[in-house]
């Protein structure tokens, strides 16, 4: 068996492995990047937010590479969602005379924008290597002290690090690592069915790179165009009808038909021309478990999660590349702070958890409120959805899948204020999106009433925030986000104690 | 929070500072947007605002976007 020793292994070549790696290797350490597939490969979360594209690419220095992809640009998200029955936006600008260079993001073929991430991760000074598959860390005296991977010969690799980070995605091998266990959402345990089409119409200008969601009686729909033809469609529903879509491609091609069928929006914009496409990497019919989920610990000594690894929430907000983006760049705070000796490990992998659990946790607020606009419609799958119907015991699971286990908050928040502030949360967003309006009217470009929303605010701060860093380089100045917190050094990459 | 007011000549600075602009040449009326202002550094405002004690969001300072009234806003 083989011994090596770098300062940090990463286990896992997606966006949030790559990102982790990037920016550990951009101070100077040795990396390693262990990916078990060959890249290219095939992804799905093809939605993207302003804070990956304009924040992290821009700290992993993508910036060119992403402008020649020419990606298509969405301004924001489209939604047949809540009473409305005609879809409203919302837009990463404010208004049409209040944008900025960073109001804009893009749909993507995850096989190009991963490898993308990976390719420069190499370039920065990663050692990459793909076909790569870790089995197991190693430990010793309570501490995470490097993994052993099997390549493609079958031979086995032992290599010590400093710091292991587990980066390898929804079926991890290793996370279980770190402790604790996974919690899943009791509301949030969908399924998704999707496929590609080619030939579907497109929504009118300037909306027609936007994603669309659209609900329907037993569920979502989301339709992202990925190019001027090619289109990703894919069915959110109830875990509880796993059967109609988990046999042969040819039963899941009838409940797909069937899901579009019934989703009005969807079935127009498609039109009667598109055709499904059946050969190649898009030709199959997939089918994914959507269970939000979270892991109640994030980190510990020797070891940290990023990504799916840790947790995932529902698609419908494009969140899981920004999720597990920014947890790759707080975690290349942590190791960067650690390994430099300016903070000890406590303190710096403290604050990665503790804003990653804030990120997870407003993001799921909004979720449940965004989800509960919906809720008056009929359908199992709605009713299940209604925050006045979360009891006490769903609450309770609430606050044990956002707090962890470090998190003071469970004792702190009796679950019927969390209901309160749940309902109150719904109401707002309900109103702000009735205020907004249509997508093609003038208050329908407008987000001053969406962007007012308290729990809208929070989710956008951290996005912001990376955004600026990404625009306005090191004279960016952050305030602390947590009580006691931490801020980013000047140049972004580390943790410091705020001046 | 408790809210602190800030000065007029402290709001003309700090926008004059992410404008790269000395603070005399702001119009005082003329809307920012038209100046160079743009989301990001509206973004940059309010955080340090903020910071300060001024209980301000980006909805706030995008609903009339002037020096005039950003230091009718913050001077409260």
């Amino acid at each position: 068996m083989k011994n090596e020793s770098f300062d940090v292994v990463v286990v896992g070549g997606g966006p949030g492995g790559s990102t982790a790696a990037t920016l550990v290797a951009r101070r100077g350490h040795r990396v390693l990047l262990l990916e078990k597939e060959t890249f290219p490969r095939y992804q799905i979360g093809e939605s993207l937010l302003p804070a990956t594209v304009h924040g992290i690419c821009r700290l992993l220095g993508v910036e060119e590479e992403m402008e020649r992809a020419a990606f298509t640009r969405k301004r924001g998200g489209s939604f047949r969602w809540g009473t409305n029955p005609v879809p409203w936006n919302f837009l990463f600008a404010l208004s049409p005379e209040i944008s900025g260079p960073t109001s804009y993001a893009y749909q993507v073929e995850r096989m190009k924008f991963d490898e993308i991430l990976l390719r420069n991760a190499a370039a920065k000074g990663v050692e990459v290597r793909e076909n790569a598959a870790v089995g197991e860390v190693v430990e010793d005296g309570g501490q995470v002290t490097g993994v052993r991977y099997t390549d493609a010969d079958g031979e086995v690799h032992e290599v010590s690090a400093r710091y292991v980070i587990d980066a390898s995605g929804n079926r991890t091998r290793i996370s279980a690592a770190v402790g604790g266990e996974r919690v899943y959402s009791e509301h949030f345990r969908n399924l998704a069915l999707f496929g590609y089409f080619e030939g579907g119409g497109r929504l009118p200008a300037p909306d027609a790179g936007n994603i669309l969601c659209a609900a329907f009686d037993e569920g979502w729909i989301w339709y992202i165009p990925l190019s001027d033809t090619l289109t990703s469609v894919g069915a959110v529903i109830s875990a509880t009808r796993a059967q109609e879509i988990q046999g042969d491609q040819a039963a899941r091609e009838k409940a797909l038909r069937g899901f579009l069928d019934r989703c009005e929006i969807v079935r127009d914009l498609l039109g009667p021309d598109a055709a499904r496409v059946t050969e190649g990497t898009y030709g199959e019919l997939r089918v994914r478990k959507d269970y939000s989920y979270a892991n109640t610990r994030f980190w510990r000594p020797g070891m940290a999660l990023v990504g799916d690894a840790a947790c995932f929430i529902d698609p419908v907000f494009s969140t899981g590349v920004h999720l597990a983006t920014y947890a790759g760049l707080l975690a290349a705070r942590a190791v960067n702070s650690v390994l430099g000796g300016e903070l000890d490990e406590e303190r710096a992998f403290g604050e990665f958890e503790g804003r990653y659990r804030r990120e997870y946790k407003v993001f799921y607020e909004f979720l449940s409120s965004f989800y509960d606009m919906q809720g008056n419609e009929d359908g199992y799958f709605w009713k299940a959805k209604k925050v006045t119907a979360f009891d006490t015991t769903a609450m309770e699971a609430f606050v044990t899948l956002v707090g962890g286990v470090a998190s003071g908050e469970t004792a702190l928040t009796a679950p019927a204020e969390m209901v309160d502030r749940f309902g109150a949360s719904a109401r707002s967003l309900s109103e702000a999106v009735e205020a907004t309006g249509d997508m093609t009217t003038a208050s329908g470009e407008r987000m001053n009433h969406l962007f007012g929303v308290p729990v809208v605010g929070d989710v956008m701060h951290e996005m912001n925030e990376i955004q600026r860093r990404g625009v306005l380089g090191s004279a960016t100045r952050e305030a602390p986000l947590l009580p006691g917190g931490l801020v980013p050094t000047a140049d972004g990459l580390g943790w410091t104690e705020p001046a | 929070m408790e809210r602190t007011p800030l000065t007029a000549d402290r709001v003309r600075a700090d926008v004059a500072d992410v404008l790269s602009v000395p603070p005399g040449e702001l119009d005082e009326d003329l809307r920012l947007i038209d100046q160079g202002m743009d989301s990001i550094r509206m973004m940059t405002l309010v955080e340090r605002w903020r910071a300060d004690g001024a209980d301000v969001t980006f909805v706030d300072l995008a609903e009339g976007p002037t020096v005039a009234e950003w230091v009718a806003l913050l001077g409260r």
